[in-house]
């Protein structure tokens, strides 16, 4: 890089002038025989001319005259054929004999010339590149007083140039940055301003540089391949040294190659032409030379350029990269985004891809994400970051608790080809390990099982292996598959003796034992746990179901205390209870078993013990329902109603509270049963009052106080609520098990199948763990019914009767299955469960009548007539009362029916007549029938 | 210092050579077909018998009359220190320019109609009515300056500022009519037009489609990073969607990068606020969060 300074020879011109003292012509070529003013005046002509090698000898002759001299006059003479001598060499090119001059033409006095002459000897020393005497002259020049505007441009132009040559970067930014801001030549100015930005680099001066890169960047100097080189480095190394900001904003800086080559060739071109325009015109020799050598540096930065390897995407990538490092993730998206689109099978453009989708999820473009990710599936299941890709979704997927997602990317998993890698297998593996718990949790047992199948079975040198043992045993308990479960849960413990789940596995393994009837295996399981963890997260349920084992044990005279136990292991589950839930299950359980043993002053304690250790996480009203059980049994009523209606209207607006719905329904039954006329209606007074002041706000417990009065008032009262509540389309934000019960009810009776569906969603969704959660079957029972959907019908009652057995409001579950086996023509199935009815004693009562009638029923249509005629007989004769002797008159008619059948006329009209007779049925609306039957027959 | 002072002090910096309102103005009349005369305009016309231009040559005594609408050019005398113009710019004297340069245009506000060099003056007056918030005066010059097809360049940048006022000024409405006119709302790849991709995201910005606008305002500040013009309000926007879509640390990243490379600038001044409503955001985000906590 070479600068001339401006104005140079136009200065020089104006002091020849001044320096001219006549205009004598001198012809001789002997200047030791001219006088002193013809000699000077023979130089100036010759100068003037642009004969400087002419003019030398005349000047040197001068000079060696009037060197000696003192005197003012004499010594500026001197000084000034000095100055011009110099400049005569210059102009001849021998610049080292000028700079020998100006340094005597600097010793001495007058300097009129001194600010050109520093200038004139720096620009000598450009040629030897002697930089540090150019630093120096230019110092020296910058020192000088009251310089002007040029001097100072010229004098900071040489000074920054010398100390960017001599690499003292810091140095040479200020006088470039006064070059650049007073140059008046583009050109000048774009490569003060390249030199800035090198310097800063090189001192590492960011703030600096990145103030200065606004203003480069809005001229042509941002096209310079070396500046853009030079930022590329700088971007590389501070990248690399982790300093993203600057290595950021460095790198963005860096323009594609194309378009430097471009803005190269452009620019060579319009060089190129102007050269060879100007040397027609005629231009210095050293002009054309300074002009060639620029057009040769351009294109050597532009064969470095083009030798370099493609850079752009690589830039491009880091710049993503760092953008996303720094929490710009939106540019670094569209970068990333951009080079995939660019070359979607690339290296760096799959590379991009998974960034891209990195980035996706950080900014919560869970969808783009998405489907991205399918597309790349789609179109490149072989592609290097398939299961990367996929396993990142799924991943997603499990952690929001997207089971159907994860479920959903099956056949993703199972389609990703054949490998060896062990990455890729170790990946597979973790898929299958997720799939497997998408299962899981959506409660797909059986389908979670195959996967733990899959990795045990497939993937032995996968860390899931052990864990999958374990897992693929969960799922086989849940699924009430023990033997599978404990074979699990045993290997799990046998192989792992440091593994995660090694204490869980001997949990698991006791309730399998239990679930197997393996009942001594089972505690001999909970204890050795108990022993083995004491503090471990499930001892308190090990405690509980080893207090179940006991309390299920029959106390004998070698063991009299199976109970005491039972109530020592629930008073620890309580103790070492991490959990409300662990916690509430030993005390409920140790609540039933005092209860075995009347002990309620017992259950009193506890409950008040289990609320006091867990405070505002207890199952307040539970114990409450509890306490106020006990304090009945001590024929304390008052206190317990009292208790109960506190506990109501404290917890009663919050719907999660299911055990207030337990105590409303346990205070109805105290009232029925426990109180008198007067205390009743005390009570229903309290409530009305209760209702009357309440909090408009509290709108759960308004309508649990307004359940609880109707359930006070009777079962017709409560069913007539029920229907209101279904009239009013109330909000089932406001209901809880009580209120859901009497509307499923009333769904039932007014046959609404919409409600009954709606109802059943809502109850199952909400209060799965409620006791009467049973309403809830009834109702859509009835509506498999309502559709005649007997297959449903019969799904629906098995749930039911899974979840509540043959408790006693469960008959008619019993009854409609029965009578469904019958529509379908089982006809054993059905008289089986009809049966059934008869041998759960909680049923005794229409139910069993029913059954009866309906066995006969089932004989009848099987062609048995005596059978099913003995089975109405029994009808008549065991259930006489039932239903105002409904089922006795239907037995009389049906037996009747079936004696005709058998051509038994004498003995189907004594039956009628018998009917009639009997005071259970002669009022009964059938006997009106019978009697015109009867006449038909001519007898009464 | 006193306002009235002030502003003749600058019309002093601006007019050295501008007539009075009543005098003759030197100008140089262009014709279709490029047939020109220098000259003085010396008057206006407007009547029923048409629009005409009084335009003096001096070498004959009467004046010469021109319909108005077929002056292709008029090139006024106008003499302006750039230099000090430059420097008032640089040190955000916006209303001070533009009380100078109404004042420096006032003589020739008559002709303001026909095609004249004052262009790029009216479309310095646009930017800083922008940039002092003034959209109706913004509006105003941009829709001459984009109705006016003689220099391509001018006439898109009114385009530019008459989408910028309209969105600014809230008329998302208006806003989408006109980038649908002029075809800005498609195609909006990595290698459109950054003015292009930093308008719409404007747009979606008002309209709160927040990743709509991130992503075009992204893409602005990834494929044009060596268009200072572009980049600084591209940045500065990016870090008003950032804070939109609550991601602050994002947002005051791109806050530090603002002032290191921008400062005394707008942005950097209006990213330094942005910083502060960061901070309280925050603020109000952490004690929401616990609150949260707590009631949990």
């Amino acid at each position: 890089m070479k600068f001339l300074c401006r104005s140079y020879g136009h200065a020089l011109k104006a002091t020849l002038v001044a320096v001219a003292l006549s205009s004598g012509v001198a012809v001789a070529q002997d200047y030791s025989s001219m006088g002193i003013t013809d000699l000077v005046g023979s130089a100036d002509r010759m100068l003037q001319r642009g004969d400087y090698r002419g003019a030398i000898p005349a000047l040197i002759e001068v000079i060696n005259r009037t060197g000696p001299l003192t005197d003012p006059q004499g010594r500026d003479t001197a000084q000034t054929c000095r100055f011009q001598l110099a400049r005569a060499y210059y102009q001849v090119g021998d610049a080292p004999a000028g700079v020998t001059v100006l340094e005597t033409y600097l010793e001495n006095e007058p300097r009129k010339k001194e600010r050109m002459a520093l200038r004139m000897m720096a620009q000598g020393f450009f040629d030897t590149q002697e930089w540090d005497k150019i630093e120096e002259l230019a110092m020296r020049l910058l020192a000088l007083p009251d310089l002007e505007k040029e001097d100072l441009y010229n004098a900071n132009l040489l000074l920054g140039q010398a100390r960017f040559r001599q690499e003292k970067w810091a140095e040479a930014v200020e006088p470039l940055g006064y070059a650049a801001k007073n140059a008046k030549d583009p050109r000048v100015e774009g490569l003060c301003q390249i030199m800035i930005v090198r310097a800063l680099v090189e001192a590492e001066s960011w703030r600096e540089l990145f103030g200065w890169i606004p203003r480069i960047y809005r001229t042509d100097s941002k096209y310079d391949i070396s500046l853009n080189l030079t930022l590329m480095k700088a971007g590389k190394a501070r990248f690399e040294d982790d300093d993203f900001l600057n290595a950021l904003l460095l790198y963005r800086m860096v323009l594609p190659r194309e378009k430097l080559l471009e803005f190269a060739d452009v620019r060579i071109e319009k060089l190129t032409s102007k050269l060879e325009a100007d040397i027609k015109r005629g231009i210095p020799e050293g002009d054309i030379e300074e002009r060639r050598t620029e057009i040769t540096d351009i294109k050597e930065s532009k064969k470095t350029l083009e030798e370099l390897p493609a850079y752009e995407d690589e830039v491009t990538f880091r710049i993503g990269q760092i953008y996303a490092e720094v929490k710009r993730y939106w540019e670094g998206y569209v970068l990333f985004d951009e080079l995939y689109k660019k070359d979607r099978t690339s290296e760096i453009g799959e590379a991009s891809m998974l960034q891209s989708v990195l980035i996706l999820y950080d900014i919560s473009q869970v969808e783009r994400a998405e489907e991205r990710i399918i597309l790349y599936l789609e179109e490149r299941p072989d592609g290097q970051y398939a299961r990367t890709l996929l396993s990142m979704m799924e991943r997603d997927n499990l952690i929001k608790q997207n089971f159907s997602g994860v479920i959903g990317m099956r056949g993703y998993i199972e389609s990703m080809p054949a490998t060896q890698d062990e990455d890729e297998l170790s990946l597979q593996s973790d898929m299958h390990y997720m799939l497997a718990f998408g299962y899981f949790q959506d409660r797909k047992y059986k389908e979670a099982g195959e996967q733990f199948s899959v990795i045990i079975d497939n993937y032995k040198q996968s860390q899931h292996v052990a864990d999958s043992i374990y897992y693929r045993g969960m799922t086989f308990m849940m699924q009430a598959d023990y033997k599978n479960a404990l074979t699990d849960f045993e290997q799990y413990q046998a192989e792992n003796e440091y593994g995660e789940h090694l204490s869980a596995a001997l949990f698991r393994e006791g309730v399998c034992r239990f679930g197997l009837e393996e009942i001594t295996g089972a505690e001999a399981a909970f204890t050795k746990f108990i022993d083995t963890y004491p503090e471990d997260v499930l001892v308190s349920e090990a405690y509980s179901m080893r207090g179940d084992i006991e309390a299920a044990k029959e106390a004998t005279n070698e063991d009299p205390h199976t109970l005491d136990r039972a109530l020592t292991d629930y008073r620890k589950g309580i103790d070492k209870a991490t959990t409300s839930l662990q916690a509430s299950y030993a005390a409920f359980q140790a609540a039933k078993v005092y209860k075995l043993e009347y002990k309620w002053q017992e259950i009193i304690d506890l409950m008040n013990y289990y609320m006091d250790r867990w405070e505002e996480k207890a199952d307040v009203a539970e114990s409450v329902f509890w306490i106020g059980q006990a304090q009945i049994e001590l024929g304390q009523v008052q206190d317990a109603v009292s208790a109960y209606l506190s506990s109501i209207e404290r917890f009663g607006n919050d719907a999660e509270q299911q055990g207030v719905d337990k105590i409303i329904l346990e205070l109805v039954k105290v009232a029925n049963f426990h109180l008198s006329e007067e205390d009743r209606e005390g009570l229903a007074v309290k409530l009305k009052l209760k209702l009357t002041n309440i909090d408009p706000r509290y709108e759960v417990l308004r309508l649990r106080l307004q359940v609880a009065q109707a359930l006070l008032q009777g079962d017709d009262i409560a069913a007539a609520m029920g229907a209101e509540l279904l009239e009013a389309n109330t909000d089932l934000k406001l209901t809880t098990p009580a209120s859901l019960s009497l509307m499923c009810d009333a769904a039932v009776d007014t046959g609404n199948v919409d409600e009954m569906q709606r109802l059943y969603d809502y109850f199952v969704t909400n209060y799965e763990e409620s006791d009467l959660l049973w309403h809830a079957y009834r109702a859509k029972t009835y509506m498999h019914l309502a559709n005649e959907n007997d297959k449903e019908v019969l799904w629906s009652i098995d749930e039911a009767q899974g979840m509540f057995g043959a408790e006693a409001f469960m008959g008619w579950a019993q009854i409609i299955k029965a009578d469904t086996e019958f529509r379908m023509g089982k006809l054993t199935e059905a008289e089986a469960s009809y049966n059934m009815v008869m041998g759960v004693p909680e049923w005794r009562g229409p139910l069993f009548a029913e059954a009866m009638y309906g066995m006969g029923n089932c004989r009848q249509e099987a062609g048995d007539l005596e059978a099913a005629h003995s089975f109405y007989q029994r009808v008549y004769l065991l259930f006489k009362s039932y239903a105002d002797g409904d089922w006795a008159a239907k037995g009389y008619l049906a037996s009747a029916d079936i004696l005709l059948k058998m051509g038994r006329e004498e003995d189907a009209v004594n039956t009628l007549k018998a009917m009639l007779e009997d005071p259970y049925t002669n009022t009964n609306p059938l006997a009106e029938k019978v009697r015109a039957q009867l006449k038909k027959y001519g007898s009464q | 210092m006193n306002k009235s002072i002030l502003c003749l002090a600058l019309s002093g910096v601006f007019m050295t050579g501008i007539a009075a309102e009543a005098a003759p103005i030197k100008a140089k009349l262009i014709m279709p077909g490029d047939k020109s005369w220098e000259g003085s305009i010396v008057g206006r016309e407007v009547g029923p018998n048409g629009d005409w231009i009084e335009f003096s040559t001096g070498k004959s005594p009467r004046p010469i009359r021109l319909g108005a609408n077929t002056i292709k050019e008029l090139v006024f005398d106008v003499n302006i220190d750039q230099d000090k113009l430059n420097e008032m710019n640089q040190n955000r004297e916006y209303e001070r320019i533009i009380s100078a340069l109404d004042r420096a245009m006032a003589p020739f506000a008559e002709y303001s109609d026909i095609p004249s060099n004052l262009s790029r003056y009216n479309a310095l007056l646009m930017e800083l009515h922008y940039k002092t918030k003034n959209f109706d005066k913004t509006l105003e010059f941009a829709g001459k300056l984009a109705a006016d097809d003689r220099d391509p360049e001018l006439q898109e940048k009114g385009r530019i500022y008459q989408a910028l006022a309209l969105i600014d000024g809230e008329r998302p409405d208006e806003a989408e009519e006109l980038l649908s006119k002029y075809g800005w709302s498609e195609g909006l790849s990595s290698d459109a037009a950054p003015e292009k991709l930093y308008i719409t995201a404007k747009l979606m910005t008002l309209k709160k489609q927040y990743a709509d606008a991130m992503e075009l305002v992204a893409k602005v500040i990834a494929f044009n990073s060596q268009d200072p013009d572009w980049m600084q309000p591209a940045e500065l926007l990016c870090a008003e969607v950032y804070t939109e879509l609550g991601m602050y640390d994002s947002a005051e990243e791109v806050i530090r990068q603002i002032s290191l490379l921008y400062k005394n600038t707008n942005e950097d001044d209006l990213a330094q606020q942005l910083k502060i409503r960061i901070e309280k955001l925050r603020a109000e985000k952490e004690l929401n969060e616990s609150l949260e906590s707590e009631e949990v």
